[in-house]
């Protein structure tokens, strides 16, 4: 199994595109992250103390409370006023906008550039295979076919871990060259405690939680492509699902069913940004829902893949 | 002593919707010989040879190879052969050796010797580093009949293997074929629509139509010698030799007749004899084509080719 995944390492990479994603994520990224600094730098105002800031921001969320709100957004708007008053009694400054710290706890725009960049691969993995004529030469091999197939899942993976991993390598990097340390903390409430999230930990479990949606959504494409052979469409339908996923979210909101469609569970870090999508969603709920449904797209991409008559 | 077959297909079917693409064949193929599998287009070449190399499923039948299923042991199966099914396709993207070097992996202890082996046999050592995009369609050719040599095959299929070799690959790869069978006691199934190919290459040809096989024949067994003989008047040539117990047929132009060597100057005596002109004896050599038609029936190829 080690050298079919190490076989189809090396035709990932034998391939111009897959350098060309690559290359086109570290230099997007560090875009991103040159654009962030030359906002900030025409940015000439007087910078205002935090102090009045918080302030300002506790009065709003006292206002909110105020108002009739459900259950969860009551309770999540209270622990934000919590926070708030904890920062101005202990004079704990929350992390400068352009600070290094702020640049690196929140790396989750690369999950939806991995996403994009890995559904390419997911899509092409074996509908390649097919359009190149390839499929009989690679199955005419002593070798049966579920491992190859789960040969070409494995590398899809790790593809995709390696451009989370690369993407948050170049962020901490721009995070060093560009953006100066600032003295703040990040804070949330642990029970009744308030205590400081550890900036590096909390970047790194937003990574892995957006990976969640990686895996999805390259697993969808790995399907479509594999029982489409076609790579186009297999890309076409993953974007789709990946871009319009929220608005169907919102369309169905009021039904039932709408717990159960997999766009709802997409974007685990709702559970550390803020508000899930649909009332009394819950991580494990949200992950139960996702597996099943990575069951479900493994289960037909390998049965039709295994069982399929090559004419090609 | 009886040689076991490397190969056989019992009873082998294949039904795709309501329609017998293979109908109950039945092959052996032994060691060192090579035969040729024939067949007018849409008779069942490709997908007898598919469901061989695992590429399709069988609806029923067995296929053994070295007297085991391939059903049972798909792997331990497919080690023992090479497969070359219609154009090899190469990772164009990637070089020779690193399709190589791909291949290798899916087969248990190839050494990176063997590799080098099989690269100076097929003469690739010059071009093995740069791209199989850069290839010509006759290195493309070497390189799939090396990917299919690598784990010394006790068995080698290959599907239309010539097309589009220029008439100096073919001949080599005829003998490279003959040389293998020869040296290395590998059995070699080739498909092809180049009659002429399969002629010069093989010892025996198997004819499929319609899914079922129509004939087996050793291309060994001494063929009945024919003669082809213009004279004229042509009729009465036919007539006098028809008497005298000859079996003599009409051609286009001219006679054709079946006797042996040793009979054609009393032959020529006699009809010189009776008045008749004659302008030229000929050996003549019934070639496959024409066997091939007669056993098919020339209007089935047609037929097949206009579906």
């Amino acid at each position: 199994m080690l050298k079919l995944i190490q076989n189809e390492w090396m035709k990932l990479w034998a391939k111009k595109g897959t350098w060309i994603m690559t290359l086109l994520l570290i230099a997007i990224v560090i875009g991103l992250m040159g654009l962030t600094k030359w906002i900030n730098s025409q940015n000439t105002t007087e910078p205002t103390d935090w102090k009045t800031n918080v302030q300002e921001q506790l009065k709003i969320t006292n206002e909110t409370l105020q108002m009739d709100l459900p259950k969860s957004e009551r309770k999540q708007t209270e622990e934000t006023a919590k926070i708030l008053e904890y920062r101005l009694d202990q004079n704990v400054p929350p992390l400068a906008q352009d600070s290094r710290e702020s640049m690196i706890i929140n790396p989750v725009g690369i999950g939806s550039l991995v996403v994009l960049l890995t559904v390419i691969v997911a899509a092409g993995i074996v509908a390649s295979e097919f359009s190149q004529g390839t499929i009989k030469m690679l199955l005419t091999r002593p070798v049966k076919r579920w491992k190859v197939m789960t040969s070409k899942y494995i590398t899809v993976l790790l593809f995709g871990m390696l451009l989370m991993l690369i993407g948050f390598v170049v962020t901490i990097a721009c995070a060093y060259i560009l953006f100066p340390s600032g003295g703040g903390q990040e804070l949330k409430m642990d029970g009744n405690a308030i205590v400081s999230v550890p900036v590096w930990g909390h970047g790194l479990y937003l990574l892995i939680l957006s990976f969640a949606n990686v895996i999805i959504t390259a697993t969808f494409a790995f399907m479509i492509g594999s029982v489409f052979r076609s790579n186009g469409m297999a890309i076409g339908l993953s974007l789709f699902i990946f871009f319009t996923g929220n608005t169907i979210v919102l369309l169905l909101s009021n039904y039932e069913i709408v717990k159960y469609l997999v766009f709802t569970h997409m974007d685990l870090t709702v559970y550390e940004m803020g508000q899930p999508f649909v009332e009394g969603m819950t991580m494990p709920f949200s992950l139960t829902v996702l597996v099943v449904y990575l069951v479900v797209f493994l289960v037909i991409s390998y049965s039709v893949f295994t069982k399929r008559d090559i004419t090609a | 002593m009886i040689i076991k077959p490397i190969v056989e297909l019992k009873n082998l079917t294949k039904v795709i919707g309501n329609k017998k693409i293979i109908d109950d064949l039945n092959l052996s193929l032994y060691p060192g010989q090579i035969t040729g599998f024939l067949g007018p287009n849409g008779a069942g070449k490709t997908t007898t040879i598919r469901m061989m190399v695992g590429l399709m499923k069988r609806t029923s039948g067995e296929i053994l190879i070295d007297g085991k299923p391939l059903s049972e042991d798909f792997e331990e199966g497919l080690s023992k052969i090479g497969v070359i099914v219609e154009n090899p396709e190469m990772y164009k993207f990637m070089t020779g050796y690193k399709n190589l070097l791909h291949f290798a992996r899916m087969q248990s202890d190839i050494s990176k010797e063997r590799i080098d082996e099989v690269i100076s046999q097929v003469g690739l050592e010059q071009r093995i580093h740069e791209k199989v995009s850069t290839y010509s369609l006759g290195m493309r050719q070497r390189l799939g009949l090396a990917q299919a040599l690598l784990h010394r095959p006790e068995f080698l299929i290959l599907d239309e293997p010539t097309n589009g070799l220029d008439p100096a690959g073919i001949r080599e790869f005829r003998q490279y074929l003959r040389e293998i069978a020869a040296t290395e006691n590998v059995s070699v199934f080739v498909s092809s629509h180049m009659l002429s190919e399969i002629e010069l290459m093989c010892d025996r040809i198997a004819v499929i139509q319609n899914g079922k096989l129509v004939d087996i024949q050793d291309m060994t067994e001494p063929v009945q010698s024919h003669y082809y003989l213009e004279a004229s008047p042509a009729e009465d040539a036919q007539e006098l030799l028809l008497s005298k117990g000859f079996i003599v047929e009409t051609m286009p132009v001219g006679l054709l007749l079946q006797a042996e060597k040793s009979q054609i100057p009393a032959i020529v005596q006699l009809l010189t004899a009776n008045g008749i002109q004659v302008f030229a004896v000929q050996p003549h050599r019934k070639t496959l084509e024409d066997q091939f038609l007669e056993m098919t029936g020339g209007g089935q190829i047609a037929e097949a080719h206009t579906k």
